[in-house]
């Protein structure tokens, strides 16, 4: 009799410290998986970078210290992928940005072919980068593409202009075509955002006489703020990494006039099987992603609080 | 749910039914462009007089058929056999993944047709042999004769002559005072180094210190980028062009010269019919140059069953099979008998082909070519094109790449 009292005792404490353990145990698998899929590569990135490590001569690997690190910075590639990378998230994604808050403005007007507006803005998003690089490879060359026959029947070009084998030109070439690509995805962010504004504040601002340029930069503009924040930051880190619509539409090329600093870090490991050097690379980009990242999670794990 | 287990138990067991069967498993990667490859005709006829054997034969994409091929043999993961061309021999002797094959080959009875010399080309850096070729090309000048004989001119023995050639055929034929057909259709892209060789190499390079960098072939170099950069006698797309844009073009009647070789005679005798024709790449600076270009098969160390794989390449390289491999690629046949009987190309080509023998070349059979043809060309030969560097530069460039 005595037995069963003291298990029936001792039976709630164990069930408790069973529930504290409980969602620990329900994370393990996730939090698992992460660390293999993530930080391993992550780490091993790392330890790669520490050492010179040319795929074809994979017995030798001697440690190099920094030296991957300070032979990036005595090489010129580096600083043009690096300036290059500057450019391209700094042109792509505010244009990004614009073109999408400007097309959700207008999806978030009445008219009656509205619902198939919405859906057509949203093909360039989900179509597969390759397909549009090599899309738009066509619409730039310079003896069937489309672009060039326009410019100059328009008379705005005297010939065909040869918009990604010219070194000044190819980089925005590619850009045009990202912001093509990613632009739909602003439009959707800010039109659910734009969707969950009230409706009376608008009410309220007509009755005050607000003009619609006073409506959009007092009530539109503060309510969505937070929603274009936090989709122009993912933006940034997603635009700073892809290198898929580059690599189709030029290899990086003419010369090194489209190398980003991810698909420098591509070729150089990749293509030149250089692993040591092409880690340092990614490990030097991750370290300047890393305060965007931060700035990123700190929004997010905000809004969860 | 107790039918679907009934199905999943019958498939592991038509499974293991499946590999019981066959007691071993060649993987084989190859790259064809051509879409309607006989690979698979090929293994049914293998598999049937071989039974016991079974070959998955992969077709990898050309562009990045050795960034895999090097991944996958580094990643543990290599096919049996593989399709390889010599510029890549000595990397891969170097990774320890290629199978000698000496022993084979000397008591192989398909040797005798084998084409003379041909295994003595592909020998490897260390002396032992690896690779068992399977076809050969060489780089030759394909040229629209029928706009040649509008312009009164005789296809080009020597860069002067070509120089002249383009000059006189790069016109405007619509009159909005743009060319729109251009004299030479030049690859500034991956593997363009074929259509440089010819005017640089010739002039006496030599991939040592100095020798790319010495007088004669810098002024080559020059007069090359000139033809681009100032007689503009290229289409301007010539920096980013690949293999694909300059056939393309010149299918198209948008150029009137460039250099491929007798694989692509079928597609360009299907587009121009009697207007195309070849002739061996001119004779420029006192010398010529053109590119080799080969293919062979080889058995990786890592093979599971080399037997099976030795088998799989002997049968490739011999016979009615390396006839039908050929058909395929466009490119000529390695035996005797397969070239005694060879009626696919028109007799031209061939002949284009046969007389450039004497001086065609192959890439320093050393590790830095794969790096040179891969990443280091292209990008020098692009800036120089595009007048970030000066031809000089260009050459520098690459002799650092060779001897550092």
């Amino acid at each position: 009799m005595s037995m069963t009292l003291a298990t029936a005792q001792q039976a709630p404490v164990r069930g408790k410290a069973r529930t504290r353990m409980l969602p620990y145990v329900l994370l393990s698998p996730a939090v698992l998986v992460t660390l293999l899929i993530v930080f391993l590569p992550m780490l091993q990135a790392l330890v790669l970078s520490l050492h010179d490590f040319v795929l074809f001569r994979p017995t030798q690997m001697p440690f190099a210290g920094l030296g991957n690190f300070a032979k990036a910075l005595a090489d010129p590639v580096f600083w043009t992928s690096l300036q290059h990378t500057a450019l391209w998230v700094g042109i792509t994604v505010p244009a990004q940005l614009l073109l999408g808050l400007v097309t959700a403005l207008l999806l978030n007007q009445r008219f009656w072919w509205r619902p198939l507006a919405r859906a057509v803005v949203i093909i360039p998003w989900a179509l597969p980068s390759v397909v549009i690089a090599l899309m738009w490879r066509w619409i730039y060359d310079p003896n069937a593409g489309v672009l060039n026959d326009v410019l100059v029947r328009l008379g705005m070009l005297q010939g065909a202009f040869p918009w990604l084998a010219d070194p000044g030109t190819s980089l925005y070439a590619i850009i045009l075509t990202l912001t093509w690509q990613g632009f739909p995805f602003f439009a959707v962010m800010i039109l659910a955002g734009l969707q969950a504004v009230p409706r009376d504040l608008y009410e309220a601002a007509a009755i005050d006489g607000a003009t619609p340029w006073q409506q959009f930069w007092r009530i539109t503009l503060p309510s969505i703020a937070g929603v274009i924040a936090t989709a122009a930051l993912l933006r940034l880190i997603w635009v700073a990494n892809s290198i898929d619509v580059i690599f189709v539409m030029t290899g990086g090329g003419p010369g090194y006039a489209t190398h980003t600093l991810p698909l420098y870090a591509f070729i150089k490991a990749r293509t030149n099987l250089d692993f040591g050097y092409g880690s340092a690379l990614a490990v030097i980009f991750t370290l300047l992603l890393a305060g965007f990242v931060l700035v990123y999670l700190r929004r997010t794990t905000r809004a969860i609080d | 749910m107790r039918k679907m287990q009934g199905a999943a138990l019958a498939a592991l067991l038509a499974l293991a039914a499946g590999t019981a069967q066959a007691e071993s498993t060649v993987r084989f990667w190859y790259h064809f462009d051509n879409p309607d490859n006989p690979v698979a005709d090929l293994v049914a006829k293998f598999e049937a007089a071989n039974p016991g054997i079974t070959v998955e034969a992969e077709n990898i994409p050309w562009n990045s058929y050795y960034d895999n091929l090097y991944t996958a043999i580094a990643g543990g993961n290599a096919p049996d056999a593989a399709m390889v061309k010599l510029f890549a021999q000595p990397r891969l002797v170097e990774m320890g993944a290629l199978e000698p094959i000496d022993d084979r080959v000397a008591g192989w009875d398909g040797k005798a047709d084998l084409q003379d010399d041909l295994l003595k080309i592909n020998g490897g850096p260390d002396g032992k042999q690896y690779y068992l070729p399977v076809q050969y090309v060489v780089s030759y000048l394909y040229y629209r004769a029928d706009l040649f004989a509008e312009a009164g001119l005789q296809p080009p023995k020597t860069c002067e002559d070509f120089a002249k050639a383009a000059k006189a055929l790069t016109r405007d034929t619509n009159g909005d005072g743009q060319p729109d057909i251009w004299g030479f259709g030049f690859r500034g892209g991956k593997g363009g180094y074929d259509h440089w060789g010819p005017f640089v190499l010739s002039a006496g390079a030599k991939f040592e210190k100095g020798g790319l960098t010495s007088q004669p072939v810098v002024a080559a170099n020059t007069w090359l980028v000139d033809l681009y950069r100032n007689q503009k006698l290229f289409p301007p797309s010539a920096p980013n062009d690949g293999f694909q844009e300059i056939i393309a073009a010149f299918q198209q009647g948008r150029t009137a010269m460039t250099i491929h070789h007798i694989g692509s005679s079928a597609g360009m005798v299907k587009a121009l019919g009697d207007k195309v024709s070849a002739v061996p790449v001119p004779e420029c600076n006192g010398g010529r140059w053109t590119s080799y270009g080969d293919e062979s098969l080889a058995v990786l160390s890592s093979a599971e069953d080399k037997d099976a794989a030795w088998k799989w390449i002997a049968f490739l390289a011999s016979g009615d099979a390396n006839v039908e491999f050929n058909k395929a690629t466009g490119q000529l046949p390695v035996t005797k008998s397969g070239a005694a009987n060879w009626t696919l190309h028109e007799k031209r080509f061939v002949d284009a082909t046969v007389q450039s023998l004497p001086f065609a070349h192959s890439l320093p059979a050393v590790s830095q070519t794969a790096d040179f043809v891969n990443t280091v060309w292209p990008a020098a030969m692009q800036r120089a094109l595009t007048g970030e560097i000066t031809p000089e530069q260009m050459m520098q460039e690459i002799e650092q790449l060779y001897a550092p």
